[in-house]
């Protein structure tokens, strides 16, 4: 009962942002029903499908996560993209400076390259923090900045594929490659990594005494310092295995799915993933599943765009619209006390 | 003189959330009267007076003022039927002066220019009648809260009020100012006011007031003159029935334990100063000693390094200079965690910020500094399962009102969230607490909990430094006390030698000028 109680909100938020996404697309004269139909469905008729909507569910759940992490003890980092785009750029490093290993080893290493750029990534943002008290918020997104010009300069650099038209560089060994679970369509072994990632950070969050501690600062730092957390430890710690977090993201994008750097590459992951990760209200065990839905909606988006010929940006304002009713529910919640 | 009834409320109701607040309280104020509103935390006195005074809405009920039903639908309203408030936090504004505090908000004489005579004359004669000695062009930041608390009483008094409500005014008072209002409030009465005097000290309401008036739990329990009233009466009205009164440590002398048997020193301070970040000097030059099993009160006014004095102890700030020794090992420079496990507790003074995760669970909250050690778990590894048992007990055996371990942190009470700081704080085997204003929030039972849970504790050797601003409550159980002025220790008494004035003097810093 309870369950229900407390999950109504979140149904009328779902359903509100549907009716109101609803009434627009009247409005510009399609039909809603048809269109929420192929949004909704899409990702389960064929096995094609299914296996998009697998493929973004893999970045979305990590880049929402390197959000929510740093979020557990109070900290906003919103330069997933940033260090998406680092993990990008050390896991194709790797996969062509050493092309030549076996697979056994150069998978790990383009993975661990991945995940180690990433995080070094969000600790310029953390260590600036820990050491100055210079704000995470600014530092992480002015970081993105600088990764974009990063990868302009890899992906125009000697690296450069000629044949390619966009900047992109050329393919990592093929040794490199992440195994694939299914060759056609193509589905590779990432889909596990990112669950058990997900897992760990739950196990982490919510089992260990140094997640305790997180959520601790979290919910009051100065109380948390007062009873012998170190918190600015916390901050730090947060935000690097948030960074970490979107560092796999970007080396699994490369490994996994495109096998070589391509400017652009990151999408609009982070964005995302910033929206899932205000619907999971910072919830970490709440991401994978709440990454799943909008993956079901982003592959959706695209069919509706094909067969319907409506605007995909459609699933955008149903997505904020979700966002602004679950914050507008929290204000009402407050406004009863 | 002809005492008739100018003030009446009625069956008042009052709900905060789901929690009665006033129950069908009827109230009843005559003329010419000091009225002694008692009762415990929480047992809606400050509630009843702030639906008279218009800053709550009653859910139910009615307001007779000399035979007329009224409304008092905002402070504006209380003032205009002529009844004031003096509440225990005071609105006022520092970097003005008394006089510019005392005419806010009323019209003047001379809006246009900044002539105020006619104002000042007024207020002087004011300050003339009713014995209220201030210096009305003095800074209210320049001044100490028993001069502050005097102003709030001219601001009613200049708006013209005969009913005034003072809520619990003894609280930062230091006991020779104590005498001084009660001075002031007899010339009052004389004058022709009447005056509500919310209090939770009985010595107090047995030494001023004409009439008691008891709450328990938002109800009613009694209401008599001064004559009819014993000290046994208003204990039992104020505790109810529950309270084994023989076995308290409030009341029962039998019950009060003094340590004379000094054994090893415990804590140890050698000259310790802290200059905090705005290069002031908050600290300077402490040096004490707590052996085991001893209580070390200290007393000092709000605001005078005792804070300060805590957090150096505990590790959150680390001194200057000096210093600071646990069992003869120098912990000067050692960590809160550190400290902690070595069997330090700390019962901080601002709960809401020092104190309490909000945003977490009770159960998070309970444990929270204890959280490394066994059985809430194991390398690493948070035993939710024991930590749950855990929580349940103490949930259960100091009476938080909350419906279980997950309960989230900010359903809590101002009272349950210091009952949790109290859980935790005890929850420990410890070597060192150090309390700070540890039962503010609490009713008398459960502030008579926490006073024997110290003493088992002390029992088994734990040494205590308990900071308090309630005089009573160091009185009551302190082995020696040291007064705090200015950051520094002015003076440490023991037992034999405790008196209350000469302890106010001490915390007025009287002492320390005059040498």
């Amino acid at each position: 009962m309870t369950q229900i109680k407390k999950s109504l909100p979140y149904i009328i938020a779902v359903v509100g942002a549907f009716i109101a996404a609803g009434i627009f697309i009247a409005a510009i004269q399609y039909n809603p029903f048809e269109a929420y139909k192929t949004l909704i469905t899409t990702s389960f008729r064929t096995p094609n499908g299914f296996i998009q909507t697998l493929m973004k569910w893999v970045p979305l759940t990590l880049t929402a996560l390197a959000f929510t992490v740093p979020l557990s003890s109070g900290k906003y980092n919103i330069g997933a993209e940033g260090q998406f785009l680092a993990g990008a750029i050390g896991a194709t490093t790797v996969g062509i400076l050493l092309a030549d290993l076996p697979p056994a080893l150069l998978i790990p290493l383009v993975i661990i390259a991945g995940i180690i750029t990433g995080a070094l990534w969000g600790l310029i943002s953390a260590w600036l923090l820990y050491q100055f008290n210079i704000n995470e918020i600014l530092s992480t997104v002015l970081l993105n900045f600088i990764s974009f010009q990063l990868v302009d300069y890899v992906a125009t650099g000697p690296w450069r594929d000629p044949s390619a038209g966009a900047p992109t560089t050329i393919a990592i060994g093929q040794n490199g490659y992440l195994p694939m679970l299914i060759k056609n369509p193509p589905l590779s072994i990432g889909v596990i990594l990112m669950i058990l990632v997900a897992i760990g950070i739950y196990f982490y969050t919510n089992k260990t005494t140094s997640g305790y501690e997180l959520v601790a600062t979290g919910a009051n730092p100065r109380a948390a310092k007062v009873h012998g957390i170190d918190t600015r430890k916390m901050f730090l710690l947060s935000m690097v295995i948030g960074a970490a977090a979107a560092g796999l993201a970007g080396a699994m994008e490369v490994s996994g799915v495109q096998h070589r750097l391509i400017e652009g590459i990151h999408s609009n992951f982070a964005t995302l993933g910033l929206i899932i990760g205000l619907i999971s209200r910072g919830k970490n065990q709440a991401v994978p599943f709440v990454a799943f839905f909008i993956a079901v909606l982003e592959v959706g988006a695209s069919a509706m765009q094909r067969t319907m010929m409506i605007p995909s940006q459609v699933v955008l304002i149903v997505e904020a619209l979700i966002v602004i009713f679950i914050l507008l529910s929290d204000l009402i919640k407050r406004r009863q006390k | 003189m002809e005492q008739t009834t100018i003030l009446q409320m009625h069956e008042v109701n009052k709900t905060f959330d789901k929690v009665k607040a006033l129950d069908n309280v009827e109230f009843e104020l005559k003329s010419n009267e000091i009225l002694g509103l008692l009762g415990g935390n929480g047992a809606g006195k400050t509630t009843l007076m702030n639906v008279l005074y218009g800053l709550y809405k009653m859910d139910s009920g009615s307001i007779i003022l000399n035979g007329k039903p009224i409304t008092i639908p905002s402070p504006k309203d209380a003032i205009a039927h002529g009844i004031g408030m003096v509440h225990q936090h005071f609105l006022q504004i520092n970097n003005y002066t008394v006089l510019d505090n005392i005419i806010l908000g009323t019209s003047v004489s001379r809006p246009w220019t900044a002539d105020r005579k006619k104002e000042k004359a007024a207020i002087e004669e004011l300050c003339k009648r009713f014995g209220l000695e201030i210096d009305l062009d003095a800074y209210i930041e320049t001044l100490p809260l028993g001069v502050r608390q005097k102003v709030e009483i001219l601001k009613a008094l200049y708006r013209g009020v005969n009913i005034l409500i003072l809520d619990e005014p003894t609280t930062n008072l230091i006991p020779q100012e104590v005498d001084a209002l009660f001075e002031t409030l007899k010339i009052m009465v004389k004058e022709g006011l009447s005056i509500v005097f919310i209090t939770h000290k009985l010595r107090e309401v047995l030494h001023i007031c004409d009439r008691i008036s008891v709450l328990r739990e938002g109800k009613n329990v009694v209401s008599l003159t001064r004559k009819d009233a014993t000290d046994e009466m208003l204990v039992r009205a104020m505790v109810g029935e529950g309270m084994d009164l023989q076995k308290s440590v409030i009341f029962s002398e039998s019950s009060k334990r003094v340590v004379t048997t000094k054994k090893e020193t415990v804590l140890q301070l050698e000259n310790v100063s802290l200059v905090n970040a705005d290069k002031i000097n908050v600290l300077s030059d402490i040096s004490f000693e707590i052996g085991a099993g001893e209580i070390l009160g200290v007393a000092g006014v709000a605001g005078n390094g005792q804070r300060d004095l805590a957090e150096v102890v505990m590790g959150i700030q680390t001194a200057t200079s000096g210093t600071i020794k646990f069992l003869n090992e120098d912990i000067t420079h050692s960590s809160t965690k550190e400290n902690i496990s070595r069997g330090f507790v700390y019962i901080p003074e601002d709960r809401l910020a020092d104190g309490f995760l909000h945003k977490a669970s009770v159960a998070y909250n309970l444990i929270l500094g204890y959280h490394n050690l066994p059985p809430y778990s194991n390398k690493g590894i948070v035993n939710w399962k024991n930590v749950n048992a855990a929580s349940r007990e103490m949930i259960k055996k100091f009476t938080i009102k909350t419906t279980g371990p997950d309960d989230a942190g900010g359903n809590l009470s101002g009272g349950n969230i210091q009952r949790v700081m109290i859980a935790r704080a005890f929850s420990q085997s410890s070597k060192l607490m150090v309390a700070h204003n540890p039962t503010r929030g609490l009713d008398i039972p459960s502030m008579d909990f926490v006073y024997k849970n110290i003493f088992e504790h002390a029992e088994t050797g734990m040494a205590t430094l308990l900071l308090s601003e309630d005089l009573d409550e160091l009185l009551l159980i302190s082995n020696r006390i040291a007064v705090m002025y200015r950051g520094k220790i002015v003076g440490i008494l023991p037992r034999e030698k405790f008196d209350k004035y000469a302890i106010g003097r001490m915390m007025s810093g009287y002492d320390q000028e005059s040498k």
